[in-house]
């Protein structure tokens, strides 16, 4: 694993105390329970976890796609957990970009259509630059050849390029994804993770769900969730490590 | 193209069939309401154009005479009345005219410039005008019934005069005539001449006036017209009757509109169960988009984004419809105009639609969709974008009713069908709603057709005669009697007389006229239902029984009560001792001998029941009858009879059911569509429970039967809500018709023939729109099927 490149500079994310709980038919099921931790910028975390463990859950908060029960989220100047709901949207489309582990392409644009999605609903690049960029980033992340096709013509692999290309169509600092390789075989996978390690070392910081050991052996930090609670963090090992 | 718009496009066109369904189900509504609207506006202009712009007659004094001489005193007199704007005399003569081979009653229109008329301008529709000596010109509306063609010889004959051959020379239009096609009779134009050469003296009997203000109401122009009569009767000639139609108004226009409006009013319902097939495939495509909405929100789309996508689409739903539609409707709408304008003898020609109607329609069509998807199309983007990202693609809500849960006895496959039809209730209830309305006017319009067909027969189960013949000139009773039992063929025979009363108001103004038939009191001829009261008894003087449409007129007549008559210069009070059941039109009946008292003439009608069955040995009677009493001096000037006279309000009347009835049909379409698409959706709803029941073994019979069992279902619910939905729209359809043409008793209650006719027909439907559903449904491979998401 390389080593860390946590900078001494505020975190780009701030999690304090946070809970998330859902209603259950018995009983509330609680996701989260009380977690607390800092991602710095340009850092590239794995989250891992057994199966219902709270990564997901995790993952979701960061986005504002969900909110906490309680605690406070700050992603870089924005109090995600008090953002209204009137805001989130667009905060997110300028600020985060999603992968998603089933792609989430829509079916009826073509590949570039897809990319330039974003940028067509957040406003950020004026219209006539716009086809330009999405197929820039096509070719950044090696799919240009693919750019008017529709996403039943891709493979796997392609269509997740596609969909890398469409998280970073807002230039967003934080990228975040959910299982990103689980549907894909072990090659693709192996390239799609060099692709997340690239955008890394470009400045990018990057949030990975993932349960694959290839996925963790890329990231520069891996925290485990259990019961929805932090088992252990790579960084705070690494600290102690240092300063023993 | 934004990305955005090109997903609402493309979401369109994933799919295709439900698209093209919606599409044609508004389409319809829109073509139907934008028909009948297309129509009124037209018709609209052309009576402002038309009708209004000839200046019609706001009163018509009719007098026994204005002799020659004293023509203009009468007119100078009218003339001077303040209120007056200008007055115009003219003479109506009833003849016989021969042409095309045909023998018809004409009534024959002369003044002394019938070109320069400024009252009631009449215009030159071909060949010659005005008629010259020895020439005839026919009235637009009476040309194709007629027969006739301009250059053919014509003879007139009036009363007992000589018979005189003109040369039909042109035809001219007086847009404010009822159609002679409707009246059964031949309108014509001849100068003085002409009336000289069939023994008819120059006098006048009609002074027909406008008013200076034209924003007065009926009773404003009933003033003037009183104050006109009083000034022409002291220019020394008696008024028969004073006549004032609705200011504006064609004396068909109030049909017309009610008709119109009652059909708009269908048109929009089925725009609106249109509008609610746009709901439904909104919705179903929302469902399958759920979790697309979650990620355009997550990748940064707002709520409001979102929304306005779906709501685009339904808007390009019906803009799509609309481009079909609207033109569709400017062609259906020239054609019924054209119809209705034939009805008011009005000429269409150069009349274009107003630019505002089709622009109203493309507005409607697109706002509606969107409308009515607005409540769909919220809820779904409103789903938190957690929620809608963990959704799992098209899944079933089964929300069947628990009822069928404890259903026993049936197979499972049935079982299943059941319980598929209840699935989405929205979208069960909105199918419903199309289908048993649809059911409801089919079955209204049923009802209504009984009851119109029913009315006519009592209508004419009064008339227990043939045919009538009008005399020439009045007679004395017993003479006629004495002649017409002698003629062979004849089974009964009675002798009558009329005349046209009008009612004097208490303040001094005149009613409209309208006729009063007087048969002897002891008639066998005509017995009309009583409503209320009694019939006349051989020793009334001044009582009188009226129909049903005088009530209309003026519904505070009741019997016992009493109304003042101005009949042939009397004035008298008449006691009302009868309300009887007759047609649309207002009149009243007395004794003979009370009217003979009033005109001090003789009677004017004789009235026959033939002992010969058949169209043409009844004809052979009527000639047989005229050459008799011509050969006692007592020429006929025109005879009609029953059949063709019920023939002809049957066929009016029917007209009106009919066109009703179009409407419920356009709504069966729209129903069926309706139908259609929700088995479509709910087909692919189902599309991985398909996979699983071919896993398990069901052939393609199985998966065939389980659809259309489904279709079936919801057919016969919609058949069963139909039946007692039918009953206020019998109602509604019964007022409707009653307000266009007469109150009919309809039958409010379907009998059994129309319930089997209409599940008949919701069975062919509910097979017909299950079929292509259903055979898509066997076109599913298993592993497809169990991999749709």
């Amino acid at each position: 694993m390389p080593a860390p490149t946590a900078s001494a500079a505020a975190p780009l994310i701030r999690l304090r105390d946070i809970t998330k709980s859902y209603p259950g038919a018995a009983a509330p099921f609680t996701a989260l329970d009380g977690i607390s931790l800092d991602v710095a910028h340009g850092e590239f975390v794995a989250v891992v976890g057994e199966s219902g463990s709270g990564k997901s859950t995790l993952l979701s908060l960061v986005a504002g796609i969900d909110r906490p029960s309680t605690g406070e989220l700050q992603v870089g100047d924005t109090a995600v957990h008090a953002l209204p709901e009137s805001q989130m949207a667009a905060w997110r489309g300028g600020a985060v970009g999603i992968v998603f582990q089933f792609f989430q392409l829509i079916p009826t644009l073509s590949a570039s259509e897809n990319v330039m999605l974003p940028m067509d609903l957040c406003d950020k690049w004026p219209a006539r630059e716009r086809r330009e960029r999405a197929m820039a980033l096509l070719q950044q992340v090696g799919v240009l050849d693919q750019a008017d096709k529709l996403p039943s013509r891709l493979s796997g692999g392609q269509q997740q390029r596609v969909a890398i290309a469409r998280a970073l169509a807002n230039d967003p600092t934080l990228l975040l994804a959910d299982e990103p390789t689980g549907n894909l075989d072990s090659k693709t996978s192996a390239a799609v993770l060099e692709l997340f390690a690239e955008l890394v070392r470009g400045g990018r910081t990057l949030l990975l769900v993932t349960h694959a050991p290839s996925a963790i052996a890329h990231a520069s930090r891996a925290i485990t969730l259990a019961d929805g609670r932090v088992a252990s963090d790579t960084r705070s090992t690494v600290r102690a490590m240092a300063h023993a | 193209m934004s990305p955005r718009w090109k997903k609402a496009i493309g979401d369109l066109r994933a799919h295709r069939g439900r698209t093209l369904l919606a599409m044609v189900a508004i389409a319809l509504g829109l073509a139907a309401a934008g028909t009948v609207l297309d129509t009124w506006a037209l018709v609209r202009v052309a009576t402002r154009d038309g009708y209004l712009a000839s200046d019609p007659a706001a009163a018509t004094l009719r007098f026994d005479s204005i002799p020659a001489p004293l023509r203009a005193a009468v007119l100078d007199a009218v003339r001077g009345v303040p209120g007056v704007r200008a007055a115009e005399s003219r003479r109506t003569t009833t003849a016989r005219v021969q042409m095309n081979g045909a023998v018809l009653t004409a009534f024959l229109f002369t003044s002394d410039d019938l070109a320069g008329q400024r009252i009631g301008r009449l215009r030159s529709d071909l060949g010659a005008w005005p008629p010259g000596d020895g020439e005839f010109v026919i009235e637009h509306s009476s040309l194709d019934f007629s027969g006739a063609a301009v250059g053919e010889p014509v003879r007139l004959t009036a009363g007992d005069g000589p018979t005189v051959e003109l040369m039909m020379s042109g035809v001219a239009r007086d847009v404010g005539l009822a159609p002679g096609w409707m009246e059964h009779v031949v309108y014509g134009f001849v100068p003085r001449s002409t009336l000289r050469a069939l023994g008819i003296s120059d006098a006048d009997d009609e002074v027909r006036l406008v008013v200076e203000d034209g924003t007065l109401d009926r009773e404003g122009v009933r003033r003037i017209a009183t104050a006109a009569r009083g000034a022409a009767e002291s220019a020394g000639v008696r008024v028969g009757s004073v006549d004032v139609p609705e200011p504006g108004e064609h004396v068909h226009a109030a049909q017309m509109d009610s008709l119109l409006y009652t059909q708009g009013a269908f048109g929009v319902l089925a725009l609106f169960l249109a509008a609610f097939l746009v709901v439904n495939l909104i919705a179903a495509m929302l469902a399958g988009q759920v979790r697309e909405i979650g990620v355009l929100k997550a990748i940064g789309g707002r709520t409001t984004q979102i929304a306005s996508l779906y709501l685009a689409v339904a808007a390009m739903l019906g803009a799509a419809s609309a481009a079909v539609a609207v033109p569709i409707a400017m062609l259906a709408g020239e054609r019924y105009a054209a119809l209705k304008a034939d009805l008011l003898n009005f000429d269409l020609t150069g009349h274009t639609l107003p630019l505002w109607v089709p622009a109203l329609q493309v507005a409607v069509g697109i706002l509606l969709p969107v409308l009515a998807s607005i409540p769909t199309v919220r809820r779904a983007c409103r789903v938190p974008v957690g929620e809608a990202l963990r959704d799992v693609g098209i899944h079933d809500e089964a929300r069947v009713p628990a009822v069928l849960h404890r259903v026993s006895g049936v197979s499972r496959p049935v079982l299943l069908s059941l319980r598929n039809a209840f699935r989405k209730r929205q979208r069960m209830v909105l199918t419903l709603l199309a289908l048993s309305t649809a059911g409801a006017v089919f079955l209204g319009a049923l009802g209504l057709r009984r009851g119109v067909l029913g009315a006519t027969d009592l209508l004419f189960a009064a008339q227990r005669f043939d045919f009538g013949l009008r005399l020439a000139a009045p007679q004395s009773p017993d003479s006629l009697s004495a002649i017409v039992r002698e003629v062979q063929g004849v089974e009964a025979a009675e002798v009558w007389t009329g005349a046209t009363a009008t009612l004097a108001r208490t303040d001094g103004t005149f009613g409209s006229g309208f006729p009063v038939q007087a048969p002897p009191a002891s008639t066998t001829l005509l017995v009309p239902p009583m409503r209320e009261g009694r019939w006349l008894r051989a020793e009334d003087s001044l009582s009188l029984v009226i129909g049903r449409g005088l009530l209309r007129e003026d519904p505070t007549l009741r019997v016992g009560g009493t109304l003042r008559l101005l009949i042939a210069g009397h004035t008298d009070e008449w006691t009302i001792v009868g309300i009887a059941e007759t047609g649309t039109g207002p009149a009243a009946f007395a004794t003979r001998e009370a009217i003979m008292a009033r005109t001090g003439e003789g009677a004017t009608t004789v009235i026959v029941r033939s002992a010969l069955r058949g169209d043409g040995a009844q004809l052979e009677l009527i000639q047989r009858m005229r050459q008799a009493l011509l050969a006692n001096a007592m020429p006929v000037a025109s005879s009609v009879r029953v059949a063709e006279q019920r023939r002809s309000i049957e066929d009016h009347l029917l007209m009106v059911v009919d066109f009703l009835s179009v409407m419920g049909w356009l709504m069966l379409v729209v129903g069926a569509l309706g139908l259609a698409s929700t088995m479509a959706i709910g087909v692919l709803e189902r599309t991985r429970e398909i996979g699983v029941l071919r896993a398990i073994g069901a052939r393609d019979g199985a998966i065939l039967a389980i659809v259309q069992a489904e279709g079936l279902t919801i057919g016969l619910l919609s058949w069963a809500i139909a039946l007692p939905l039918s009953v206020p729209m019998s109602l509604a359809l019964g007022a409707a018709f009653g307000r266009i043409m007469l109150p009919v008793p309809v039958r409010i209650i379907p009998d059994g023939t129309a319930v089997l006719a209409w599940l008949a027909l919701v069975l062919v439907v509910s097979v017909g729109a299950s079929a292509w559903p259903a055979w898509r449904a066997m076109r599913v491979p298993a592993a497809r099927a169990l991999s749709y998401e």
